[in-house]
């Protein structure tokens, strides 16, 4: 087990250079059964990082590239008349994949994006009367441009919610740059990749990290950090239930990465900005910015030890 | 509370515009200032609970007076009224002012100031419009609930108005709710808890505080008490005995006395005129040697005598007792006087030498001597007059013989011990009792004694107090009730002094010997009213009952109402050793503050947090301890990060670092591997001997 997260980890950063804490926050947040939101300039590796997560694990995949103009039925599929048979045959549409990339899914329309609503909470979609079972597993990874820039639709926190984790990438450090300048667009070897894993072997992983356990005075921890973004001035609203069932599942996640079958604070700690940024907005702030503050303040406001 | 409704008439927009005009200091006050409405009820539930008890004290048309205002205000309540004009309420309040004087209690009593105090306080009703007026009626409810201490002490009061405190304060607690959520069960609760929490404060305010004498003095109560009184017809004492009031508890510090030696001796009566006798005026002083003195090495009976309110100041005491309580005086006709007429429960201590002889000199002192033999003029009881001295000549002039020769009569001619004897002319009575209707009652005896006794020239008084009592098995002390009231003869004897016959215990040994119960006939038996009839008969559980209640009540008035300056002398002795003002002020101090902690303690014991696990705290502990060597722990800073912290800043080494954060992982986050006290204890010297070496580092 151990062995096929470290082989994982490395293919990753063989595509993806200098970027080992997201890769890792990544690939946590697919063991915890959960959607990742990446957030960052164009041209920041976003796709790259999902494509090359999706060959390692031996997922298939698909692309949908939001714009503004995407309809729901582009996402989902549709039903075609088929002249030979006489009947209606439904067109599986590009969710139909274990891993499915929304590409900058803040330029479509509200309409558009509830379509992966229903999808990514109920692992079905609906199409014309009928409900369809996705495939399994299943993973929502969606990238957006930050919301300060033009033509986008923010999305609403009750999607924000649904998605585990939210990570940006940013620049690269100089070495990995210059590894990347000098090594030529890795983009040529995404192909090259072999799937590390398996279907059933991700189960098992998946299964591994329900198993790894949290003692006591960690979910104390856990409470201490959720009652602290209810009760401190500086945040509009607290985390939610199933932000703080969020937190303490990708710390399992993150635990089982580093092969520990239990959570230590730090696990948390380390999963802490991904999962909880996006979920929380600062009381003095309208317009939703300032989560990455908000979450450092958060982290220094509560004693890891009760 | 809709007050701009209420008092606006149907009539819309002419009268919103009058109110409007007429001003805005009361109409325009904002909702805030309003009464809420449910809180209004609670304020007038706590009003007729703190009035109720007046009720006993204070005449009954003050109630109507309440009652109607408490009308009128329902009516306010419901808008169906408006509140009273100006020249209404002028005319109220000069009709009290004329109802209380025309009840016929003097100006400056304290009946007249409690009267006026409770119909300001009902009247105050009909007036209340703002909070501002709730708060006065609150407030007057707090002085009138300390008012009624005046009247009465007893520790039934005191607990009722305890809970009339409770629902006052429970009204205050309402007034500040939100007007949009009043709960008066919860104002309840809150106030019950708020009067808990200063109970021990109270204790020790109670135990502490100087009693500071009143700088002025506050007229007390005259209302009319059951009791002996110092006129005593034949037949009073038989209307005494139809009560079951207590008359005073006596405390004996050993053994009690047998009942039958019992005589609690009160006054002495000399005079007799129209068939009444009635206590005489000044005495004359003690003459030199005339005061009597126990015998050196003698023991008396020593005792404390709890008096109820008497309104007069003669005390009771076996004979022949002598004072130990400053203050109280033995008088020349030897009985025991108080200070001030008795208007609370009053406390002496007495000691009883029962072989001391009474006026034991050769000779009676000449004024005594004619007061103890003075009869009124001829006419009056010849019959008796003549039988006496025929007796008299027949004993040879001997005292001793005509008493006995009395008593010998009494017991051998048909005489009758009874409650109810036929009435008596006033000129006379002694002829008619003693030759005609031979029933009476132990005034009628030792009347009729103390008659012929001093027709013969022998010196006799007659002797009013009580005979008896009963001992109440809870504390052991004896109660005396007013149905044990006793009237009995003393007649003097040259060198022996003053001697005690009864000739009640001629006619009715039973009642010397066993009590009025035994002595009655059924007839009187059925003239008892219920209580004391079941205080007679009482079985079994209820009058376990009853000597409990009074158990109780005893020890209210040992503890609670004699904890006068002297007792609390005596306590701030026992304490503090030398009372200074300092040390009381100190005292007060540390034990106010003691009893507010515990208040405090509890509180915060109930909003603790759930315990801490112990490795937390062994570790909270180490990190305390280390950022005072100069290596603090960021409060965001993981137990095992922290570690490696201290290790890569020298202060543990490399290994037991390691050994460190294993331990303190395994313990606090790895559920799978239990630990025990052991594991604890390891810990904790692990992290000793790391803070010790950093300490030491730190010195370096």
């Amino acid at each position: 087990m151990k062995e096929q997260i470290e082989a994982v980890i490395a293919a990753l950063n063989d595509v993806l250079l200098g970027k080992e804490n997201q890769i890792k926050l990544a690939f946590a947040c697919l063991l915890a059964r959960g959607h990742l939101l990446i957030e960052d300039l164009p041209g920041m590796g976003k796709t790259l990082l999902s494509h090359a997560l999706a060959r390692t694990l031996g997922l298939s995949y698909n692309r949908i590239q939001f714009t503004s103009d995407v309809l729901p039925s582009d996402i989902i599929g549709t039903s075609v008349f088929e002249r030979d048979s006489g009947t209606f045959r439904f067109i599986e549409g590009p969710l139909f994949a274990q891993l499915v990339l929304a590409d900058e899914i803040n330029r479509a329309t509200p309409k558009s994006q509830s379509a992966l609503l229903e999808a990514m909470e109920e692992h079905q979609v609906t199409a014309d009367g009928e409900t369809r079972p996705l495939p399994d597993p299943f993973f929502v990874i969606a990238t957006q441009n930050p919301v300060t820039q033009g033509g986008t639709f923010p999305l609403p926190e009750s999607q924000l919610d649904r998605f585990l984790m939210r990570i940006e990438l940013g620049y690269p450090d100089p070495d990995a740059e210059r590894a990347l300048l000098r090594g030529g667009d890795k983009r040529r070897g995404l192909a090259a990749i072999e799937p590390v894993l398996d279907v059933d072997a991700l189960k098992v992983l998946q299964q591994a990290v329900d198993d790894v356990k949290a003692s006591d005075p960690l979910i104390d921890y856990v409470q201490r950090l959720v009652a602290h973004s209810r009760r401190g001035q500086e945040f509009a609203y607290g985390l939610s239930p199933r932000g703080a069932l969020a937190l303490l599942h990708a710390a399992r996640a993150w635990a089982l990465i580093h092969d520990r079958r239990h959570v230590v604070p730090e696990d948390v700690q380390a999963v802490l900005p991904g999962v909880v940024e996006h979920r929380l907005r600062e009381a003095a702030d309208y317009a939703g910015h300032g989560g990455a503050a908000l979450a450092q303040k958060l982290l220094a406001g509560v004693d890891v030890v009760g | 509370m809709a007050s701009e409704g209420e008092a606006m008439p149907a009539g819309g927009a002419r009268g919103g515009l009058r109110t409007g005009a007429r001003g805005g200091a009361a109409r325009g006050r904002g909702i805030a200032y309003q009464i809420p409405r449910n809180t209004l009820a609670l304020l007038m539930i706590a009003q007729v609970a703190v009035v109720l008890p007046y009720l006993l004290h204070l005449s009954p048309w003050l109630i109507a007076v309440g009652l109607f205002c408490g009308y009128w205000r329902s009516g306010v309540y419901q808008g169906r009224w408006d509140y009273p004009r100006r020249w209404v309420k002028a005319v109220l309040v000069a009709a009290s002012i004329g109802g209380v004087a025309l009840t016929g209690v003097s100006a400056f009593s304290l009946e007249a100031a409690a009267s006026l105090l409770i119909l300001a306080f009902a009247l105050k009703l009909i007036e209340m419009k703002s909070r501002r007026d709730a708060y006065l009626v609150i407030f007057l409810g707090y002085f009138a609930i300390a008012t009624l201490f005046l009247f009465d002490q007893s520790i039934a009061v005191a607990v009722y108005q305890i809970g009339a405190l409770m629902l006052v304060t429970a009204a205050l607690v309402g007034l500040n709710q939100l007007v949009t959520r009043v709960r008066p069960l919860e104002s309840l609760r809150v106030s019950a808890l708020l009067v808990l929490q200063a109970l021990p404060l109270t204790v020790v305010l109670f135990l502490f505080f100087p009693r500071v004498a009143p700088l002025w003095s506050v007229p007390l109560p005259s209302s009319s008490v059951t009791g002996l009184s110092d006129r005593m017809k034949p037949g009073d004492v038989a209307e005494l005995t139809r009560s079951d009031e207590l008359a005073f508890r006596a405390v004996f510090a050993g053994e009690v006395p047998p009942k039958r030696a019992l005589y609690w001796r009160g006054l002495t009566y000399s005079r007799f005129v129209e068939g009444t006798w009635s206590a005489a005026g000044l005495l004359p002083e003690w003459g030199t040697a005339e005061r009597p003195a126990p015998a050196a090495g003698a023991s008396g009976i020593d005792y404390e005598v709890l008096l109820e309110p008497t309104s007069s100041d003669w005390l009771f005491g076996l004979d022949l007792a002598l004072p130990a309580t400053p203050g109280v005086t033995l008088e020349r006709d030897f009985r025991l006087t108080a200070p001030d007429p008795v208007l609370s429960v009053f406390r002496y201590r007495v000691t009883s030498y029962p072989d001391l002889g009474m006026d034991q000199a050769p000779r009676l002192p000449d004024r005594l001597r004619i007061r103890e033999t003075w009869l009124p003029d001829d006419g009056d009881n010849p019959r008796v007059r003549a039988y006496a001295r025929s007796l008299m000549s027949a004993a040879g002039g001997d005292a001793e013989a005509l008493v006995a020769a009395v008593v010998a009569q009494i017991r051998s001619e048909p005489y009758f011990y009874t409650l109810s004897p036929p009435p008596l002319q006033d000129r006379n009575s002694i002829d008619e009792f003693w030759f005609q209707t031979r029933r009476g009652f132990c005034t009628h005896y030792a009347g009729a004694l103390v008659f012929m006794l001093r027709a013969a020239g022998v010196p006799a008084r007659m002797v009013g107090g009580y005979q008896g009592g009963e001992i109440n098995p809870v504390t052991g002390h004896v109660m005396v009730r007013q149905y044990d009231a006793h009237a009995w003869v003393e007649y003097w004897l040259a060198g022996e002094g003053w001697r005690r016959v009864d000739p009640t215990a001629a006619v009715a040994p039973a009642r010397i010997e066993e009590g009025l119960n035994a002595a009655l006939s059924p007839e009187d038996r059925e003239s008892l009213s219920a209580l004391t009839a079941a205080r007679f008969d009482g079985v079994g559980v209820f009058r376990d009952l009853l000597y409990w209640a009074d158990s109780l009540e005893h020890r209210w008035n040992l503890w609670v109402i004699g904890y006068d300056t002297h007792l609390q002398a005596d306590v701030l002795q026992d304490l503090l050793g030398e009372i200074t003002p300092a040390r009381v002020g100190l005292a007060l101090l540390l034990a106010g503050g003691a009893s507010l902690g515990a208040v405090a303690l509890v509180l915060f014991w109930r909003r603790r947090s759930a315990p801490r696990h112990p490795v937390e705290g062994a570790f909270q502990d180490f990190c305390r301890r280390l950022a005072g060597a100069g290596w603090p722990r960021r409060p965001d800073e993981a137990p095992a990060s922290y570690l490696r912290r201290l290790e890569s800043g020298g202060v543990i080494g490399a290994d037991q670092a390691g050994a460190l954060v294993a331990e303190v992982d395994r313990l606090l986050y790895n559920p799978g591997a239990g630990w025990g006290r052991q594991d604890l204890r390891r810990l904790r010297s692990q992290l000793r001997r790391v803070r010790l070496r950093a300490a030491l580092g730190a010195r370096r």
